[in-house]
């Protein structure tokens, strides 16, 4: 069996698995907490997606590096189309944790929108990520849009640690921020539990998504070979 | 139930967020299931041309 077969048969049991964790951890995290956690009120439900789809914006952008970086040492095909495939994922994920983000900004310090360092850098990220896809659709020849989107997708990884640095900020007088540390000792266990069962599901619902991607790019790379044109759903 | 989904006065907040993630995370894969389809679609085009052209070699 060949990874588009086997891909195939994976999908729907990760779409099961992201519905089921993810209705199991928003239900945690809305009926197992409390309403009122000490400066904060209901509104820091919002975390459940917030903390999920953040976590995997930056997760899914070091996942693109590794087959970008995988397809630039072997040259093989199937990782190029892996770490594009894994782009437009990340892109939602950090659109998702931007958008919400944002909300719970306005509840919870009465703004949409600051220039704080982890707000600024996962803007960035998300431009980091849109450019990534625009290059590669901006050359025709494969080839070479694998190669130099590999390129930018290594580059961009410097971002990994400033956000890293700039949630959890060595000294607090260097840095004016906003946003929280993101310590996870101090989170309320079924806050956590949700938080954690809600990013399990928002994982695997990255693993059907890039899944169902890469099945897409590969029938559309290799259309014109036998073993494409012998599939049962192309007859 | 209406106090649930009222959440303190909150409400309006945490819906418009849960209901931004549930539209992006519905809209990515209905656009992978239309994109499926029409490239499906191209490829048996494309099979359709080709024995068409093998067919006329053959005549």
């Amino acid at each position: 069996m060949n990874f588009y077969s086997l891909a195939g048969k994976m999908i729907p049991f990760f779409w099961m698995a992201a519905i089921a964790l993810i209705a199991i951890g928003l239900y945690w995290g809305f009926f197992k907490t409390a309403d009122v956690l000490n400066d904060q009120k209901q509104y820091y439900r919002i975390i459940y997606v917030h903390v999920a789809s953040a976590w995997m914006a930056m997760w899914l952008y070091a996942v693109m590096v590794f087959w970008a970086m995988v397809g630039l040492i072997f040259n093989t095909r199937l990782s190029y189309m892996m770490a594009s495939a894994t782009a437009i994922t990340g892109t939602i994920m950090t659109l998702i944790a931007l958008i919400t983000g944002a909300i719970w900004g306005k509840t919870s310090w009465g703004t949409w929108w600051d220039w704080d360092p982890k707000l600024t850098t996962f803007l960035i990220l998300l431009f980091v990520y849109i450019g990534y896809i625009a290059l590669q659709s901006a050359i025709d020849d494969t080839r070479r849009s694998d190669k130099a989107s590999a390129l930018l997708a290594l580059v961009g990884l410097a971002l990994v640690p400033v956000i890293y640095y700039a949630v959890n900020c060595p000294d607090p007088n260097q840095c004016a921020s906003l946003h929280q540390e993101s310590s996870l000792k101090r989170v309320e266990s079924n806050i956590l539990i949700g938080m954690l069962v809600t990013t399990l599901g928002f994982w695997m619902y990255s693993f059907a998504t890039i899944l169902m991607r890469v099945r897409n790019i590969i029938l559309e790379r290799e259309r014109k070979t036998s073993w494409v044109s012998k599939l049962k759903e192309t007859s | 139930m209406s106090e649930f989904f009222h959440m303190g006065g909150f409400g309006a907040y945490i819906w418009s967020a849960m209901g931004a993630a549930v539209f992006l995370m519905l809209l990515e894969p209905i656009l992978l299931v239309m994109k499926r389809r029409s490239v499906l679609q191209e490829v048996k085009r494309g099979k359709r041309l080709e024995e068409r052209r093998k067919r006329d070699l053959q005549q």
